[in-house]
């Protein structure tokens, strides 16, 4: 008897390393940095439009209470994002005491030209939103694609935001061969337009933030440079 | 050459029909044609093909909006159904069964456009308003689109004297989507169409 998966759930092509790196994801114990940078690591945040800098923001707070001296990096963009060297430059202005350096952009552009190996994306739970995430993805995808993680901003409740989700990983594992990590996600009842100041906000991005520091999901080596485990995606 | 220019007195709903199809290119895009100049539902909107295939009906009532915009949602209801046949019967859809566009033009905004097209909800639809005007003499009509973009993108009218002066290209509004994302395909597509 033939099986009968539903067609959203066939992928595009079998490789045989795929599983493997899938699971590799999941693992607590993967393997360490290949190359640091000197000072802190980068967290690369691709914004779904520039309202959701707060997230960012709020998580750099999080992760500085929670002993990850943390600091947010501000970035100058343009229509078409921002230069490598401006990346650089926005960098080296700060600290170099803290651990980890969030940036947010509103611009693929910008992600990639710095080449980054690791993004997050803020994606926001409507289809529309999940489709304008999916072509980003596709376009990171054209270099070597960065491990991608997402966060699910506004859905109703966790059940909604395991939908928005799942529709988008089983995308681009079926058409791209490009898993995703779930991040968490940031339900609508905690968004600053409905209750500025939640404290259950906190205990959101804290899972974030946990999930981000457990996932060792932080580039690996600096802009604009590209591991060899990446090139050989 | 002196342009008078003024309010027209009148336009009966079958001169307001030819003026549209005369300005198929504004509403549907460039290299868009006809399908249908009156189709035999609701408001007897018009059935264009635009250039990607995608067809395209045109739900139109100066007086009324309402009227032009229910009539017309009820025709994408109506055509979507006969999808199958309908690409069978016109040859420039090219049997790819695409998604309807929905265009309504009237004089004033239907009531509540602002939040359907800020809130995205009107993917698929483009409304315009719409004045008829005397040039010199003739008749013809103003479009202008009611998504925010600059005013007058499109200026029609039914003369066709050598002086005319060219119909400005179609400017699309900067915005996020308008990113270079890379294209995709059908099968793309349609896995996002639901959730």
């Amino acid at each position: 008897m033939t099986s009968q998966l539903n067609p959203a759930w066939q992928r595009r092509a079998v490789s045989s390393d795929h599983l493997a790196k899938i699971s590799a994801r999941f693992l607590s114990d993967g393997p360490r940095p290949e190359q640091t940078t000197d000072g802190c690591q980068v967290i690369p945040f691709l914004l779904d439009h520039p309202d959701q800098h707060w997230i960012a923001s709020e998580l750099c707070e999080v992760l500085t209470q929670r002993g990850q001296r943390s600091l947010l990096c501000e970035l100058q963009e343009n229509s078409d994002g921002a230069s490598l060297e401006d990346v650089e430059g926005a960098l080296l202005r700060q600290e170099a005491d803290k651990r980890f350096c969030l940036l947010p952009a509103s611009s693929p552009a910008t992600i990639q030209a710095c080449r980054f190996d690791h993004v997050v994306l803020l994606v926001p739970a409507s289809l529309d939103a999940a489709l304008l995430a999916y072509q980003r993805i596709k376009l990171l995808s054209q270099q070597a694609a960065p491990d991608i993680g997402i966060v699910m901003v506004g859905p109703r409740d966790q059940h909604a935001a395991w939908r928005y989700f799942r529709k988008l990983a089983v995308g681009t594992l079926r058409f791209l061969d490009i898993p995703l990590l779930n991040l968490g996600f940031l339900p609508q009842e905690v968004m600053p337009e409905h209750n500025p100041a939640d404290h259950h906000r906190q205990n959101y991005l804290t899972r974030i933030s946990e999930r981000l520091l457990r996932s060792e999901f932080y580039c690996r080596c600096r802009p604009g440079t590209t591991t060899q485990a990446r090139l050989a995606r | 050459m002196k342009l008078r220019i003024k309010s027209a007195p009148h336009c009966n709903r079958e001169e307001l029909r030819t003026l549209l199809i005369d300005a198929a290119d504004e509403l549907a895009g460039g290299n868009s044609c006809l399908l249908e100049a009156k189709l035999p539902w609701d408001g007897h909107p018009i059935l264009l093909a635009d250039a990607e295939g995608h067809p395209v009906l045109v739900s139109f009532d100066l007086a009324d909006s309402q009227a032009a915009l229910v009539s017309g949602l009820h025709a994408t209801d109506q055509l979507a159904v006969a999808l199958p046949w309908v690409n069978q019967v016109y040859a420039p859809l090219q049997q790819r069964q695409k998604a309807p566009r929905l265009v309504v033009v009237s004089s004033e905004p239907p009531p509540g456009s602002e939040a359907v097209l800020r809130t995205g909800s009107g993917a698929g639809l483009t409304m315009f308003s719409c004045r008829v005007l005397s040039v010199n003499g003739d008749m013809g009509i103003l479009l202008e689109p009611l998504d925010g973009a600059p005013a007058a993108r499109a200026a029609v009218t039914t003369l066709a004297h050598a002086t005319q002066p060219p119909v400005p290209e179609v400017t699309p509004p900067a915005s996020r989507a308008a990113e270079s994302v890379p294209s995709l395909s059908d099968e793309e597509r349609a896995y996002f169409q639901q959730l």
